[in-house]
């Protein structure tokens, strides 16, 4: 945190910000005076502000992080399944995790790099369709043909 | 980075009221001026350089390359791809008439010689070895472990050698 005050107290006088601890502190910088006395209540007040927002957005994204997280973990684990013990329980368990992971990791990169209200909406939109599309690609797959696992098997086997 | 953001846009706030109110930062830090998100802010810096048109700064051109740096755009150009493939396959399966094992027979006569069909599962191989076991070391810097300079580089490192080593185990002794 103390670290994040003196670099933007650097950049507010122009400075181009340095990113490295050390050459910081050796700069004599003109810190202005209030800045000296108080830093620690400096700190603690930018904490303090903090604790008015932390209660005003929702817990959505952080949750959605997690979800990310946990999904990746479930996925992994589905390896080992899917080569041990194939069959149709693992083949729509692997359908809908890879279409999830798949999904939400295209919308990090959606994030990234679409900017602008409506062309975000159309590509996640079309992300969407996509998801869906896949979705009921791989079910379509695992009911009507030789499903994932077994897919795999005879790429391989060739 | 966000943090760093906000406290800018904060204080730039102060800034301009301090003009015409003389109020002390300090204070004016207190009263938490604006009350915007991170988003929102992200979303007016893209409106705003998006209206006076502004080119982007140069950054993979410029930018020293380095190995954490190859290795996330890997991360995610394997993620890209791999998701890309599974979605063209899928839709294949619901727009194409045969089966499977009848599209396999018809590629496999096409291939001409075992190198070829080694070096297409290594690119299948590949791909998924190397995004999974990033993808380890991704949740490993998510439960805090492994930022020291150092400590990137040699994960790093093995995350690399092992999908090589474990790609080239399946695509060739499998």
């Amino acid at each position: 945190m103390a670290s994040i005050v003196r670099l933007s107290s650097v950049c507010r006088r122009g400075v181009k910000p340095l990113f490295f601890q050390t050459t910081l502190l050796a700069r004599p910088l003109v810190v202005p005076h209030h800045y000296q006395e108080q830093p620690h209540q400096l700190t603690a007040k930018i904490h303090a502000s903090q604790a008015l927002y932390a209660g005003s957005g929702s817990k959505a994204a952080s949750m959605h992080w997690t979800a990310e997280r946990v999904l990746s973990i479930v996925l992994l684990a589905m390896g080992p399944v899917a080569y041990y013990q194939p069959g149709p329980v693992i083949d729509y368990s692997l359908a809908a995790a890879l279409t999830l992971h798949g999904h939400w990791g295209l919308g990090q990169v959606l994030t990234d790099y679409v900017h602008g209200e409506a062309k975000i909406k159309m590509a996640n939109a079309g992300l969407f369709l996509l998801s869906t599309v896949t979705f009921a690609g791989l079910c379509y797959f695992n009911y009507h043909d030789v499903g994932i696992c077994k897919a795999v098997a005879l790429l391989w086997s060739k | 980075m966000a943090l760093l953001l906000r406290s800018f846009v904060r204080r730039g706030v102060c800034l301009s009221r301090i003009q015409s109110v003389s109020i002390s930062p300090l204070i004016c830090r207190h009263a938490a001026p604006m009350g915007t998100t991170a988003k929102e802010e992200m979303n007016k810096f893209w409106a705003k350089n998006t209206r006076l048109n502004r080119p982007m700064s140069p950054h993979l051109t410029i930018y020293r390359w380095s190995v954490p740096m190859v290795m996330s755009v890997t991360f995610r150009g394997t993620g890209v791809a791999l998701s890309v493939a599974i979605s063209a396959f899928a839709a294949a399966a619901l727009v194409l008439p045969g089966s499977y094992p009848y599209y396999l027979d018809l590629i496999h006569s096409l291939w001409v010689g075992p190198a070829l069909i080694g070096l297409a599962k290594l690119g299948i191989a590949f791909p998924v070895s190397f995004h999974t076991l990033n993808g380890v070391r991704h949740l490993w810097w998510d439960i805090g472990k492994g930022f020291r300079i150092p400590e990137v580089y040699r994960t790093g490192y093995t995350v690399i050698g092992l999908s090589l080593l474990t790609s080239a185990a399946v695509a060739f002794l499998l």
